[in-house]
């Protein structure tokens, strides 16, 4: 016996039923393709025109399978959706970047490849970030297929903001201090190692002595610094207590650095030996404008900050 | 168009639970996927042939219709039947259509257009 394009499309079709129904839903299909052949030869087309157009008709096997087992093709259904999609969103804003940071950072302390360690601390975010979506997504496609009950809380009206938050602090803001604090951040080891002045020759720019003092410190302020960016974004706007951590991590990291700029203690000596203009009083110059800078972004920030929490609350 | 488009959606979802009902009806005299097809399709209730099949085989696991397989003829058919409990489900429909109908009527009614 040959194999006719109707037993192709039975075979397609049963190979995702459930095995208990599989013959019987053969049989019936069976007689109901050749009846619909039948109907159609009988108004003069030829059997194999007919059983083509009529396969056709029936379309995808796979989807045809789908609705005998009554299942749905979606990998993620309405009743599993915002569930992921909340799991999804909460698991990705921040998990991913605290591993980066801290694999980024761990990498800078063991090795003297501070660039490598920025590298390694992007992938290891972007992995994350990749396992994430993919074990997150695969668990619910797997809940969704046994239809196993989520028993969450129902939703209530007491679930509503207290108020509509206008955002006074947009993604994109967010993103951009992010950034700029985890550059910051890696620009500490990096310039330790990486500075290179003349002929592939290296010094650090700041002290080295300060890595056992102050350094530390200012990586911590940096740290926490994120932390408020992020508490910030959560809240949607500037609340009066962010305003306060925000006036102290700034004078946190300004009093120090203004203290060491002015101690001549921040710059790295013989970065300072290497350049005439320096040594002959530059170091000054450059002490006196970065101190001004220093005060004038802490000020703007405070008072910014304190603006927009006024604002925000009227 | 896309007004085409928007009323294509609108007249399927009005039609989709109507094949229930008008299957129940048809059922209450024994027939086969093909056959009731031929007559829903005659009746006004087109229907597809890859909708209908399953959906024969989900109201039988639902205890709505009985089957029996017929075997005299030239290829063994499987003839359904609208059940008891098929009846009494069909029945609640039928009210609830002719409640819609009811009420959709009066507030033509009452509408001023």
């Amino acid at each position: 016996m040959t194999t006719t394009l109707t037993d192709r499309y039975l075979a397609a079709t049963l190979r995702s039923v459930p095995t208990a129904r599989r013959d019987e839903i053969a049989t019936e299909l069976r007689a109901l393709i050749a009846d619909m052949v039948e109907g159609r030869a009988s108004t003069g087309q030829d059997a194999e025109t007919a059983e083509r157009e009529v396969l056709t008709e029936l379309g995808d096997p796979a989807q045809l399978a789908a609705r005998y087992a009554d299942r749905r093709l979606q990998l993620i259904g309405p009743a599993y959706y915002l569930a992921w999609q909340r799991l999804l969103i909460l698991l990705l804003s921040f998990v991913p970047a605290l591993v980066g940071l801290v694999v980024g950072v761990v990498q800078a302390t063991i090795s003297d490849n501070p660039a490598g360690a920025i590298g390694a601390g992007v992938s290891a975010a972007f992995n994350v970030a990749v396992q994430i979506a993919f074990w997150v997504t695969a668990v619910f496609a797997v809940l969704e297929r046994l239809g196993t009950p989520l028993n969450m809380p129902k939703w209530t009206v007491d679930q509503l903001p207290a108020e509509p938050v206008q955002r006074g602090t947009t993604l994109v803001d967010v993103c951009a201090s992010l950034v700029f604090l985890c550059l910051f951040i890696a620009f500490l080891p990096w310039q330790h190692f990486q500075t290179v002045i003349g002929a592939g020759e290296r010094l650090p720019i700041l002290d080295p002595a300060l890595w056992s003092s102050w350094l530390p410190v200012f990586i911590l302020v940096l740290v926490a610094n994120i932390g408020l960016e992020l508490a910030k974004y959560r809240a949607g706007r500037w609340t009066w207590p962010l305003v306060v951590v925000n006036a102290v991590l700034n004078l946190a990291f300004a009093v120090p650095a203004i203290w060491l700029l002015l101690t001549d203690r921040l710059l790295n000596p013989e970065f300072v030996d290497r350049f005439a203009w320096l040594r002959d009083g530059g170091i000054d110059t450059v002490a006196r404008i970065s101190v001004v800078v220093i005060v004038a972004i802490t000020l703007w920030d405070v008072v910014d900050s304190a603006v927009k929490a006024q604002r925000s609350a009227r | 168009m896309a007004v085409d488009e928007v009323l294509r959606t609108h007249l399927q979802e009005l039609r989709r639970g109507t094949v229930v009902v008008a299957s129940l009806v048809a059922l209450r005299q024994p027939d086969y996927g093909y056959a009731l097809l031929q007559r829903l399709t005659g009746h006004g209730f087109p229907v597809d042939a890859n909708t209908l099949y399953p959906l024969l085989r989900r109201l039988e696991d639902q205890g709505l219709l009985t089957s029996e397989w017929n075997t005299e003829e030239s290829r063994p058919r499987k003839f359904y039947r609208t059940s008891e409990s098929g009846e009494q489900v069909l029945r609640l429909l039928l009210d609830d259509f002719a409640a819609v109908q009811t009420s959709l009527a009066a507030l033509i009614e009452g509408a001023p257009r």
